[in-house]
């Protein structure tokens, strides 16, 4: 039996996208005056949702077949290229960075209290209800 | 992949910011200099200038990894870089019809360094409003880490 669960590793992923997205974001605003700058996003969200909706399972039968374990490296960086631009090319919209920036913090607070009541949780169990 | 790469992200933008600041204090303070540097033995107003950022895309080892197909965060960036501060060599100087200057020619004419006021104080805001929405990010990053050290902590 396993004492954490698929919980804790769960949060991980999330915090580890949160950190990632928070990169992304601190990236665009840093570049928001840079020419030809397009906005760059982060796609993991939809990964870490399959991988908690369905827990796909596959036989490999040949070295060579695919594996299809979802590893938290996978989140993907892409640059969003079609996005109106201003004049000077750059894509970055500072109010919805912002947003996101803000929206990103608290969903990262919100993991760590998640972690931490788990944690405070399995604490009482091994004090045994103390 | 640090953690604290968000924060070095922050701090270069912050930097290209400030540098940028300096060469509008620098146009705004040179408006009406007419003797900056000699071309060819005579004395030419000063040129307003600009920098020129660029993203920060990355170190060569994050390259290296990616085309060597390891498994890598696609690149996220290290924020913003200054590649140049340039003159503008387009923009004709304003010429001021001043007889007494020492610097006129002989129908009186000076020519006046081809800063424009307006469009330096416009830039101007706009560095300090990119510096102050840096600050922003810095401290939202710097709350996330400091939330990350009270894990498991409850």
């Amino acid at each position: 039996m396993n004492l954490f669960g698929g919980t804790i590793s769960k949060l991980e992923k999330g915090l580890s996208y949160a950190t990632l997205k928070n990169k992304a974001i601190t990236q665009n605003i840093a570049n928001v005056d840079t020419p030809n700058y397009k906005t760059k996003e982060v796609s993991f969200q939809d990964i870490f949702n399959e991988a908690k909706e369905s827990s796909i399972s596959a036989n490999r039968t040949d070295a060579r077949h695919y594996d299809f374990s979802i590893e938290i490296g996978t989140s993907g960086v892409y640059s969003n290229e079609n996005f109106r631009t201003r004049p000077n090319g750059n894509a970055v919209n500072m109010d919805a960075e912002q947003a996101k920036l803000a929206e990103n913090t608290i969903y990262y607070n919100a993991l760590i209290e998640r972690l931490n009541s788990k944690f405070s949780t399995l604490n009482t169990v091994v004090k045994g209800g103390r | 992949m640090s953690i604290f790469h968000s924060m070095n992200t922050t701090a270069s933008a912050l930097t290209a910011q400030r540098l940028r600041m300096d060469v509008i204090s620098s146009n705004i303070a040179n408006v009406d200099t007419t003797r900056a540097k000699q071309v060819n033995g005579e004395w030419e107003p000063y040129r307003k200038k600009s920098i020129t950022l660029k993203e920060n895309e990355g170190q060569f080892s994050s390259f290296l990894n990616m085309a060597m197909g390891k498994t890598v965060k696609a690149g996220v960036g290290n924020g913003v870089k200054v590649t140049s501060i340039k003159e503008d060599t387009e923009t004709p100087f304003k010429l001021v019809f001043d007889p007494t200057h020492p610097d006129a020619n002989e129908d009186g004419y000076v020519q006046m360094s081809n800063v424009d006021l307006l469009k330096e104080m416009v830039d101007l805001i706009s560095a300090s409003r990119s510096y102050e929405a840096n600050i922003t990010a810095f401290n939202a990053n710097k709350s996330m880490l400091t939330k990350a050290l009270e894990i498991g902590k409850g």
